[in-house]
């Protein structure tokens, strides 16, 4: 009898060593607080979609195995309170990751995410946001240096004198904030002459400043604002035959802007007043062919999204800000660490050089270091031709940021 | 007065002191102070997350601002739409001295009830002033006054290098006897801060309307020259409100800027103001305990729109944008069907309840 015992207990030993130890899946909460509705809604509502379809895709597709991200999209409004109360929320759900939006916002929390320790993403690529942050991070090159780019563009494909420049800004620290850079930029070297800087209103008629460009001799306008005002500018410039045909045509104004004032939605909103409008962004456009433009059509048609949503270069904004997400929560199950904001914390530090991260949806490899918040550092100067954005020249990037520091 | 103080069921008023009164019977009382130490109590039993302990706070704040907005537009009639400027001044108080002094400065940390309460004077002096041209204004061009001192407040601090631009400005972390308040009870701390102030204020509206000023300033709201011949002074009266308001809006903001830890443009536009407004209709023109359920009713509702406005946000299509008509279409409809239907809001249908509660079970 005890012989039995002694057998069966020996049995149910070898049988518990021999079955497959069941991993427990784990789940990672990743929070976005953003614009779904309200002022910039109609950059927040694709770029919410462009993260939650690549989440969708990450755990249909099982990347991270059985693991799995558990997103949450919160729409705040565009108002700071609300996004407050959003990453309380996120906090208390246990979140590892966080996605922010507005400038406002992420001004307004960033000693919460240092107290915290929570890495965090935001969607505006504003250059005071990683000013004494340790933990924020921008997706892509900051809108100083997209200004500082087209604006190095400019001189250095410039006909003639010192080019006369304007700049049309968005009344707000978003639009404000190249300013400053751009000014240093010019004492640096770079050779223009900056003759005006216009905070824009709610004007539909942009008649009066216009004409007083004109009277100043000014060239090329560089914008930081959001597309409207750019679309109701443009407009005004076309009805007064002011649109340069060519970049720089002489007697004529070339308009250029950072990322948020060009897109599909500027063509819609301006029409054929957009030609030749120069822009500059780190993301690829789906009308230039490229893997990364088939790869985002074919991730919004995976999920039904309509043809606006899928051409967004809001939508690509939100889909590297979650393949970033996980490919930190990727790296750092390789290294079999436990994933928690720390470990992803590290992980960012670390995306760089034999590390860094090629996404498909953006001209440059994403790189961070402990001295470099700003993910893609290249950025890519578009026009629009024949109603489309169309690539001008090679990716670049400028060499002024540097110099101003 | 009834011969029972502990249980009348009709008012037995014989003298003027007897109506007065804060409380007309001893179970008034009981049911207030059990009331207010259930208000205390609840954080101590019940685990809240910080998400609603912010909702609770924000609400306090926004009791807070109302009150005096109650003070100057429900009892003394004169309508205000800038009322969300004056909580900014008392933010920006807090927050500008933060900067010149540095956010970490023991003034800011360690002597935050005094930087509170100079937070309410300064919002006072701004009250006067933006109340000078009730002396002359009625009405419409009261309220485009009002108006104009909330853009010039807007344009201010959106323009100003002193005020960062409307960019957020820090506040550092308070200290209390403990020690630094940490961000693991921010929130239940400034719960309790916000109560106390919340409760001092009421009661302080509660006596100021027993005063000779009180019966001036609703005497000046029915009838301006009624009030004068009777030999009140409606200019003081009027000017007077506002500066009252000014305070408490004052006091509001400069809590907020602590709650927040800091003050930034976009929390006091006109939609604020607006808001604030709201609450005072919603809650009821002219009664203290409407100042607490307007602002409670209107930030629930904002908060139940945001969850319909972001599953709307969801599947509507985008290009429409429909999604974020809802919360303002809902907030609009609230107050039309209030003014419709209950111009005397939420503490109107209190004072039913009261009413049918103490005459139970002797009802009409």
């Amino acid at each position: 009898m005890k012989r039995i015992s002694i057998g069966i207990l020996v049995s149910t030993v070898i049988l518990m060593l021999a079955m497959p130890v069941s991993a427990v899946a784990e789940e990672y909460m990743i929070g976005l607080s953003l614009a779904i509705t309200g002022p910039t809604s109609d950059a927040g509502n694709p770029y919410s979609k462009g993260v939650e379809d690549y989440f969708r895709y990450v755990n249909d597709m099982k990347l991270l195995g059985e693991d799995t991200i558990n997103y949450n999209i919160r729409d705040d409004k565009y108002e700071t309170a609300i996004t407050k109360r959003n990453f309380e929320e996120f906090l208390d759900m246990g979140m590892v990751f966080y996605l922010n939006y507005s400038t406002g916002s992420t001004l307004a929390l960033k000693r919460d995410f240092e107290e915290v320790k929570m890495p965090t993403l935001p969607a505006s690529y504003h250059a005071g946001n990683i000013e004494e942050s340790n933990y924020i991070f921008l997706p892509i090159a900051s809108y100083s240096a997209q200004a500082i780019g087209l604006a190095e563009y400019l001189v250095a494909n410039h006909d003639g004198k010192t080019p006369k420049v304007a700049m049309y800004v968005h009344p707000s620290a978003f639009g404000r904030g190249p300013v400053e850079d751009v000014q240093a930029t010019v004492k640096a070297g770079l050779e223009m002459e900056i003759v005006e800087v216009v905070e824009h209103g709610k004007d539909l008629d942009v008649t009066g400043m216009l004409q007083r460009w004109k009277s100043k001799g000014v060239q090329y306008v560089i914008s930081q604002t959001v597309q409207s005002p750019v679309a109701t500018l443009l407009k005004g410039a076309s009805r007064m035959n002011l649109v340069a045909g060519s970049f720089g045509e002489k007697g004529k104004i070339t308009f250029m802007g950072a990322h948020y004032t060009g897109g599909n939605d500027l063509i819609a909103l301006a029409g054929k007043a957009a030609e030749n409008f120069y822009w500059t962004t780190s993301f690829i456009t789906t009308s230039e062919e490229s893997y990364g433009a088939d790869a985002q059509i074919a991730l919004a048609e995976r999920y039904g999204r309509d043809d606006k949503t899928a051409n967004s270069h809001n939508y690509a904004a939100g889909i590297i800000v979650a393949e970033v997400a996980t490919e930190v929560i990727q790296r750092a199950k390789a290294k079999g660490k436990e994933v928690n904001k720390e470990t992803l914390y590290q992980e960012l530090l670390a995306m760089n050089g034999m590390n860094a991260l090629y996404s498909g949806t953006a001209v440059g490899p994403v790189t961070y270091a402990k001295d470099d918040h700003q993910g893609v550092d290249t950025l890519q100067l578009y026009s629009v031709q024949d109603g489309e954005f169309r690539a001008v020249g090679k990716p670049f990037i400028p060499e002024y940021t540097d110099k101003i520091k | 007065m009834s011969a029972n103080r502990w249980l009348a069921t009709g008012n037995y008023f014989t003298t003027y002191q007897d109506e007065q009164r804060i409380f007309f019977t001893h179970i008034d009382r009981l049911l207030f102070v059990a009331f207010l130490a259930s208000l205390f109590a609840w954080p101590l039993f019940i685990d809240v997350s910080n998400k609603y302990m912010l909702i609770f706070d924000n609400i306090l704040v926004a009791v807070i601002a109302v009150l005096g907005l109650n003070l100057v537009t429900g009892f003394g009639g004169l309508i205000s739409v800038g009322h969300a400027a004056f909580v900014g001044v008392g933010a920006y108080t807090v927050a500008c001295l933060a900067q010149m002094i540095g956010d970490q400065h023991v003034i800011i940390t360690h002597f935050w009830p005094v930087m509170i309460i100079v937070g309410g004077f300064i919002g006072a002096i701004f009250g006067l002033i933006v109340g000078l041209p009730a002396l002359r204004l009625r009405h419409l061009y009261l309220l485009m006054a009002t108006l104009s001192f909330q853009m010039i407040f807007q344009w201010v601090i959106g323009f100003m290098d002193f005020f960062n631009q409307g960019q957020f400005i820090y506040v550092g972390r308070v200290h209390w006897f403990t020690g630094e308040v940490g961000r693991s009870n921010h929130y239940e701390f400034w719960y309790y801060a916000l109560l106390v102030t919340a409760v001092i204020l009421s009661f302080g509206v509660r006596n100021l309307l027993r005063t000779r000023y009180g019966r001036s300033l609703v005497a000046v709201r029915d009838n301006d020259r009624a009030a004068d011949a009777m030999g009140m002074h409606p200019g003081f009266t009027k000017v007077a409100a506002f500066g009252i308001a000014g305070f408490f809006a004052g006091i509001a903001g400069a809590m907020q800027a602590y709650l927040n830890r800091g003050a930034g443009f976009e929390t006091f536009t006109l939609h604020e103001s607006i808001q604030y407004l709201a609450m005072t209709i919603v809650g009821g023109l002219g009664s203290l305990p409407g100042t607490f359920f307007g602002p409670a009713a209107i930030k629930m509702l904002d908060l139940q729109m945001e969850n319909l406005a972001e599953w709307a946000g969801h599947i509507l299509p985008s290009s429409l944008d429909l999604a974020t008509g809802l919360r303002p279409l809902s907030f609009g409809l609230v107050i039309v069907l209030f003014l419709m239907f209950e111009p005397r809001g939420i503490a109107n249908w209190w004072r039913i309840v009261r009413s049918y509660v103490k005459l139970w079970p002797f009802r009409y």
